[in-house]
């Protein structure tokens, strides 16, 4: 009896104790990750700083996608369509869509092509807010340098999308909240701004550290100039709220005239900073066009403001997927991208940068073997394509201004892509002393400047007016992402071409699509936002 | 809140310290017998208790029983036995003597425990108030039969069961009264043996190199279904309440057998082997029929080409011309080959599965065991894949200290080695096994030679025979589930319980793609992957039980406790590319030309305070109040905890004489309550920098790895909150030869966990956020009957009828959402369904699973072009006249409208189980009425212009009069009326009466069985029944698809022959 009292006092012990135990404690919910990490304990290093500023230029990459600003700026051009190939490419009618400007704020291609293109432009500000912040309270060596080029890369990002959509919110903090719309003249100054601010904080170029070699893809007071010169060209239509309001449709959008930082007329203010840019020593024009495409464009010296691919995974640049037959290169290219005959027929038969386009028999660009289509012929790209809704596998000409890498990882190439090269810097200032503004050479002499390693049997350009810069802005910058923004400039993005007719579509389109809509997506997200007039 | 956090247990500490010691009373016993009403037969194994008292005992072969020790005065008896109803008898017990009684049952409709598991204790089924079902374990293991999820399908009313496919083991989707979620988790919590666990896959996905990874098997394969006793389903919130903020989606409490120590050690062993085969084959363009078209398209293509001039250099034909010319190429029809192959029948198989099970329990009055062993090889009816599983099971249980102590301990462990194919849930531009069987060219054959797999060479098309046999993807999991409690009676009526549990997985997978196969080239040169995944939860769980009768009228039972639950998950994954054999596969990652490798952990905790209080009056009505305060590490600071409460109460209409007539049993039941869902994964209220190829970036060409913000953080995330009513009736009629219940329910979700954009700049472009308000509504109708009772036939009959309606009442600040990818070439950014908000001018709502499209109208006769409907208000379609468009202009995303609706009009499930004579015959059929499922399939594969890229198509292409060039575009076309009627099983048994074996074995049965041996539908797709998957795609986060139909892994059709024998 004495011992059944006593192991029933232990059990029962034991079994309060283990019912009273868990009040004490046990109760602490406080979340740590640990496979992730909280700003809190970050950015304490130069090498935590310098990972965070990789992230910051790593959002670049997206910029120059097919589903984003690059996409975005070409396939809603006379430069690029993606034909509806049998089952192939149909996609829920985006990329004719696109191609026809027939978007509205809830179609298919803006729910994702124009949604990406605010997403990734405010991802990368977001990065780049995060960074700036962090560095208000540490130090690093190269700090003024850095923070640079942070701010530069969140004006670059503000610059895509004022060049997209208008006046966006601008937000310099990490704090997540609704805020309205800028107008489109104050992101203009703000970014206009931020870079003058920055520019004199920044290296000519980074050649002169020992962890990194001469073409480091950094940004430099070159990348800088060259975006004011964009800018400053384009500041018409970036300066003005859209059509109807500052900005016309369908004539050209002068520089002249429009004021910029420190009062200065826009025009003259481009052919400074391209000035500086040509005299600055850095830059030259590549002997031959392709140098500055191919996989080891990086030793290109035209190239001022670059997105770094590298032949490794998730690195690269897949330029070659897009509009490659399938059976040109391995892993199978997707057969898509093509540009308009009106376009290839634009160019001058002898003007070398027309071999940017594959027509004809083909072959396989890695191993040089002829190429078969699906049924074993050899395979031929045509420059027409019959039926945009229904073409064939083997027509329109194919963009290859990009050549596959040899090194490539799976569909990662290694071919740099250069937002800004000394050649548009060239056509910039020529369109700007055209319209009026002075300068140290004649458009003339600039574009045959450009032109020249075009046409090494002799050029015979003699006169210059807007509707030759525009050609010429379509030979050399073709595939480029430049092509919306200059159709916009030049007064002619909603008129008719290709595939864009009037059987398809009230042609030319409506003066209001100079600007897209804001993604359905964004003003539900956002309540501050307003939908840009017309849509 | 810290207050709250203590009150709670310290209230239920103090309702016990209220309840006075009971005094010492003299006593008398009891002695009777109890025989079956209809057979006069005496019943063993019923038991005869005191009610509101802990003196219980079970009746012997003849049907006697004697109680001894009863207290003294009036009592009431009862008797209960499963698939008898229950039987209750005023006594009067005089001190001293021995009272008398006789009781004779009536066999109930149907066979159910009058002892049911609710979660933290059990209840006698009269007082349960919330909403319960319960399944007959030993009814459900019919057929092949993996896991306990299979046995549930059509056996309770509003549990809607899916499988993902018909992959051996294939992962579910349970849906228990709808989903009560958009983008977070729909699945019930399961508790095994009281210990709740976490779900979650426990092998690391396939890699995707044919669109999305293979869905993940169910992790419940770790539990043979034979050790399974029981199985109940908490449906309402009054019922799941006590398991709070886990329980929204409803919860399966699962009840392993234990041993038993009447009728002495026994050892049971039972065997089968099934073969299976798919239901249905894809309907593919055969050779002959292949090769007709071809012909027929080819004079179309010359006569184009004829007229083209010859002006390109060399006099040779102007490809321009050439290459848009109609019809088909001459070359495709000389390429074609002179086999005859069924590509589809090629990649499947006959398979056979066998299963063999040994168990062993006994034990004495103190201590029961039992212990059993499974191993189970199931093979695919695709080539190359199937399940094998070992495992073990250990119970035991020990009474000490006067039977006031009780010990128990639960091990299962068990080892799964899934093989996997690679096949597709939606594909992308490489397709994996079955996409490639529907395209391959039916007129080429499998193997070129003995030893060479026919290739057809392009990029994109593999032969499906060579890359199920090539490419090796093996997952395995290890897995353990113990438990152990300890159980003591602290005073009269109060029990104290501590459980501590541990669930250990260790899975793991191997991939390899061999540079043999064309594929295996492509990425790399042979790519390799090993991959590895632990899941570990430890539970501790304690408990206060109070049970007490106070008076003749009041009985209380009473439960509080504490929970404590954590989470961890650990990965590593290492990735080889480019090898110079494939004589190495996996095994040799460092012989890859480039690694690459990621680590990833998380962990979460979860802790609970709970109490449960059930009060009844005279056995005539019934309060069930339950208080959960749930603690979570996954929500923001200051969000973290949260209280479900839940109260139902029940009232016996035939206790007391209140309705007479027809009805033997007549119940109502109301009930209330709140859970919540905590289905998200950690760390989302937090923002975080995460590194990774998105955040490196290769200056001078050196990738310098860095850190982007991943999660933009949400300081306001709390809880989902469900908030449920119910309402039931239960009746019996004809001594409840007739039984049933019908029940409502009303289920409105608040605070909906969605993946929605933020206000921009954000490190990302969505959040999870609380928005968002989800109603469900359904009527649930139960009925069994007792069709024959007499001796030597029996026949029960059951039904389960449920009707749902789920309404989206609020988006927050969207229109809609899109959800429900369509899969297939030129079908990106394509989306089946939409997600609608209330209408803002007539408020009418859309339920979950609405498809959204284009509205086809029929084929042009003159020109083959696909005819929608469309709109001709400004800015709509362009070229929209009268009505109609064609994909030249069009359809606009004006003119998509409402095109279906995934969800059924109702489900019904009807079972049967005859026992005549020797034989025992049951069957189970399921109907599922009014639904529409989007034949993914025949969208992609009703394109003729597949010839073009020397593809096969479906046959029913051949005629439908589209012209050869026309896209596929996803329509009302191939939306689909989907209802069914489906013959689950049925399953023959027969006892046999061998001498050499009733010698001794103490039974012996041989039974047949047949699982989907029909399915009579309208749908013109594999199988009507598809999955609705939450998909773990970044561009369709966890949205709600529900009815869409992707060349799934075919549904087998099985025979199966078994044996059982009990020694």
């Amino acid at each position: 009896m004495k011992r059944l009292f006593v192991t029933t006092s232990i059990g029962g012990l034991g079994l309060c104790a283990l019912l009273l135990v868990p009040l004490q404690g046990c109760t602490d919910l406080n979340e740590t990750p640990i496979s992730s990490i909280t700003p809190s304990n970050f950015f304490h290093t130069e090498g935590e700083v310098l990972a965070a500023l990789a992230g910051v230029y790593a959002g670049l990459r997206n910029t120059a996608s097919e589903g984003e600003y690059w996409g975005v700026s070409e396939v809603s051009t006379d430069e690029m369509v993606v034909p509806t190939r049998g089952s192939d490419w149909y996609d829920n009618g985006t990329w004719l869509e696109t191609h026809r400007q027939t978007w509205s704020a809830n179609s298919p291609a803006t729910l994702s092509f124009v949604n990406n293109v605010w997403n990734t432009a405010y991802a990368g500000i977001a990065r780049a807010n995060v960074l700036v912040e962090a560095l208000q309270s540490t130090t690093v060596p190269n700090q003024a340098a850095i923070e640079g080029e942070a701010r530069f890369l969140r004006a670059f990002y503000y610059y895509l999308l004022m060049d997209t959509f208008g006046g966006v919110p601008i937000a310099t903090t990490t704090e997540l909240k609704a805020r309205a719309r800028a107008t489109r003249d104050s992101t203009f100054k703000f970014i206009e701004s931020e870079l003058l601010a920055i520019r004199p904080n920044l290296p000519k170029q980074w050649g002169d550290t020992t962890l990194l070699g001469t073409k480091v893809g950094r940004i430099t007071k070159g990348a800088v100039n060259a975006l004011l010169a964009n800018m400053y060209i384009n500041a018409r239509v970036f300066k003005n709220e859209g059509a109807g309001s500052g900005i016309s449709a369908t004539t050209y959008n002068t520089c002249l005239s429009v004021l910029v930082s420190g009062g200065k007329d826009a025009c003259q203010a481009a052919i400074d900073v391209a000035d500086s840019i040509i005299n600055s020593g850095v830059y030259q024009l590549a002997p031959a066009f392709t140098d500055n495409f191919s996989p080891d464009n990086a030793t290109s010296p035209e190239n001022i403001f670059v997105i770094k691919f590298a032949a490794a995974d998730g690195l690269g640049f897949n330029m070659v997927m897009r509009t490659l037959h399938y059976n040109q290169f391995t892993p199978s290219p997707w057969n898509g991208f093509a540009t308009l005959e009106q376009t290839y027929n634009a160019f001058d038969p002898l003007d070398r940068r027309r071999k940017m386009f594959l027509v004809d028999t083909q072959v396989n660009v890695e191993t040089g073997r002829p190429a078969t289509d699906r049924k074993g012929n050899p395979l031929v790209f045509t420059t027409t394509i019959a039926n945009v809704t229904s073409a064939t596998e083997g027509e329109g000409a194919r963009i290859y201004k990009w050549p596959a890498d040899p090194k490539h990882v799976q569909q990662n190439n290694g071919n740099d892509f250069a937002w800004f090269r000394l050649a548009e810097i060239y056509l910039i200032k020529a369109e700007a002393e055209l319209a009026g503004g002075t300068g140290s050479s004649t458009p003339l002499a600039l574009l045959r400047l450009v032109r020249a390693r075009a046409f090494p049997g002799g050029d015979t350009l003699s006169a210059v007016t807007n509707g030759v810069i525009l050609r010429e802005r379509l030979f050399e910058l073709n595939s480029e992402g430049k092509r919306r923004q200059d159709l916009i400039r030049h007064g002619a993005f909603t008129a008719c071409w290709q595939f864009k007719d009037v059987t398809t579509g009230t042609c030319p389109r409506p003066a209001a699509l100079v600007l897209m809509p804001i993604p359905q997506t964004q003003i539900d997200a956002n309540a501050l936002i307003t939908q840009n007039p017309g849509y | 809140m810290r207050l709250v956090r203590h009150l709670v247990p310290a209230l239920v500490a103090g309702l016990f310290w209220a309840v006075p010691l009971s005094a010492q009373q003299t006593t008398g016993s009891v002695t009777g017998k109890v025989v079956d009403a209809s057979t006069q037969q005496p019943l063993a194994n019923v038991e005869v208790a005191i009610a509101g008292t802990p003196y219980r005992e079970l009746t012997r072969a003849d049907g006697n029983f004697t109680l001894n020790g009863v207290p003294a005065g009036a009592q009431r008896l009862r008797a209960t036995r499963i698939g008898y109803g229950s039987q209750i008898q005023e006594i009067a017990v005089t001190p001293g003597g021995t009272t008398t009684a006789q009781i004779s049952l009536a066999p109930a409709a149907a066979i159910l425990e009058p002892v049911v598991v609710t979660g933290y204790g059990t209840q006698r089924r009269e007082a349960i108030t919330g909403s319960v079902s319960t399944v007959s374990a030993a009814a459900a293991n019919v057929g092949v039969v993996t896991n306990v999820d299979q046995m549930i399908q059509a056996r309770a009313a509003g549990v809607e069961v899916t499988r993902n496919n018909g992959e051996p083991g294939a992962g579910v989707q349970v849906l228990i009264r709808g989903g009560s979620s958009i983008s977070n988790s729909n699945e019930p919590l399961y508790v095994v043996d009281g210990v709740p666990i976490y779900n979650e896959p426990t092998e690391p996905p396939g890699y995707a190199a044919a669109g999305t990874p293979p869905l993940p098997r169910n992790p419940l394969n770790l539990l043979n279904p034979s050790d399974i006793a029981s199985i109940t389903i908490l449906k309402d919130a009054s019922a799941t309440a006590i398991y709070g903020s886990r329980a929204a989606n409803g919860v399966i409490l699962v009840e392993t057998k234990k041993g038993t120590a009447t009728g002495g050690p026994s050892i049971e062993y039972d065997s089968y082997v099934a073969a299976a085969s798919p239901a249905k084959y894809l309907n593919l363009v055969s050779a002959g029929d292949y090769k007709n078209f071809v012909a027929q398209q080819v004079p179309i293509f010359i006569a184009d080409t004829i007229a083209c001039p010859h002006t390109a250099p060399g006099g040779k034909i102007d490809p321009n011309c050439f290459n848009s010319a109609r019809g088909l190429d001459p070359k495709i029809q000389s390429q074609l080959g002179s086999a005859n192959t069924d590509w589809y029948r090629a990649v499947t198989r006959t398979a056979v599965t066998h299963n063999h099970d040994l168990s062993f329990s006994g034990g004495s009055e103190d201590t029961r065991y039992r212990a059993s062993l499974n191993y189970m090889n199931q093979q695919g009816v695709s080539l190359a894949n199937g399940l094998e599983r070992i495992q073990g099971r250990l119970t035991a249980t020990h009474k000490a200290l006067n039977d006031r102590m009780r010990l128990g301990v639960n091990v299962t462990t068990s080892r799964v080695n899934n093989r996997y194919i690679l096949f597709e849930n939606r594909a992308g531009f490489e397709g994996g096994v079955f996409q490639n069987a529907a395209n391959l060219d039916p007129t080429q054959a499998v193997n070129v030679n003995d030893s060479t797999y026919y290739e057809p060479g392009g990029n994109s098309l593999r032969n499906p025979v060579a890359l199920a046999n090539q490419v090796t993807d093996l997952g395995r999991t290890t897995r353990t589930l113990a438990n152990g409690t300890a159980e003591i009676d602290l005073v009269p009526g109060l029990t104290g319980q501590v459980t501590v549990g541990l669930d250990y997985s260790a899975g793991g997978r191997d991939i390899y793609f061999p540079i043999a196969s064309p594929l295996g080239r492509t990425l790399g040169n042979g790519l390799a992957r090993v991959y590895s995944q632990d899941n570990q939860t430890k539970t501790v769980q304690t408990l206060l039980t109070y049970r007490r009768q106070l008076g003749e009228s009041h009985s209380l039972d009473v439960v509080g406790g504490y929970e404590y639950s954590k989470f961890t998950k650990n990965v590593a994954m290492g990735q080889g590319i480019g090898f110079v054999t494939d004589a190495l596969k996996y095994n040799a990652l460092d012989a890859a030309g480039t690694l690459r490798d990621s680590t990833d952990a998380s962990e979460s905790r979860l802790v609970s305070f709970l109490s449960r209080a059930n009060y009844g009056y005279r056995d005539r009505f019934f309060v069930t109040g339950v208080l959960r305060y749930d603690g979570s590490s996954k929500f923001a600071e200051g969000h973290k905890w949260a209280l479900f409460p839940g109260l139902s109460a029940s009232w016996h209409l035939t206790q007391g004489g209140v309705v007479r007539g027809p009805f033997s049993d007549l119940r109502v039941r109301v009930g209330w309550g709140r859970q919540g869902n905590p289905g998200i994964q950690p760390y989302n209220s937090l923002a975080t920098l995460v590194g990774g190829t998105g955040a490196t970036y290769p200056w001078s060409d050196v990738p310098q790895a860095g850190v982007i913000p991943h999660n933009v953080g949400n300081p306001n995330l709390k809880w989902e909150q469900t908030t449920q009513y119910n309402g039931a009736v239960d009746f019996g009629l004809m001594n409840n030869r007739l039984a049933g219940s019908i029940e409502y329910y009303v289920k409105n979700t608040s605070d909906l966990l969605l993946e929605v954009p933020v206000p921009q700049p954000a490190a990302s472009g969505t959040r999870i956020e609380n928005v968002g308000k989800l109603r469900n509504r359904g009527l649930e109708v139960t009925l069994d009957a007792l069709l024959a009772s007499r001796p030597g036939l029996t026949w029960r009959t059951g039904v389960v009828f449920a009707l749902e309606r789920s309404a989206v009442l609020d988006l927050g600040p969207h229109q809609f959402l899109r959800s429900g990818i369509v899969s297939g070439q030129g079908q990106s950014d394509q989306w089946a369904q939409r997600i609608l908000a209330p209408d803002s001018i007539t408020g009418k709502t859309y339920p979950l699973g609405t498809f959204y499209g284009p509205l086809f109208l029929g084929v042009d006769p003159t020109t083959g072009f696909q005819v929608f409907a469309c709109s001709a208000a400004p800015g709509h379609t362009a070229n929209c006249v009268n009505g109609r468009t064609t994909t030249r202009g069009g359809p606009a995303a004006a003119d998509y409208q409402v095109i279906g609706n995934a969800n059924p009009d109702f489900t019904i499930g009807l079972h049967n189980q005859v026992n005549w004579g020797k034989f025992d015959v049951s069957f189970l059929l399921r109907a599922s009425v009014g639904q529409d499922v989007f034949n993914n399939t025949a969208l992609v594969w009703s394109t003729k212009s597949n010839a073009l890229q020397v593809k096969n198509f479906l046959a029913p292409a051949l005629t439908d009069g589209t012209d050869l060039h026309e896209p596929a575009i996803y329509s009302s076309r191939w939306v689909e009326s989907a209802s069914f009627l489906r013959l689950q099983n049925i399953t023959v048994e027969y006892a046999l009466d061998l001498p050499f074996l009733t010698n001794s074995a103490r039974s012996a049965r041989l039974y047949v069985s047949a699982d989907n041996l029909f399915v009579i539908t309208g749908y013109s797709g594999l199988d009507p029944e598809v999955s609705s998957l939450n998909e773990s795609d970044p561009t369709d986060v966890g949205l709600v698809a529900r009815g869409i139909d992707y060349l799934s892994y075919p549904r087998p059709r099985t025979f199966t022959g078994g044996l059982r024998v009990a020694f």
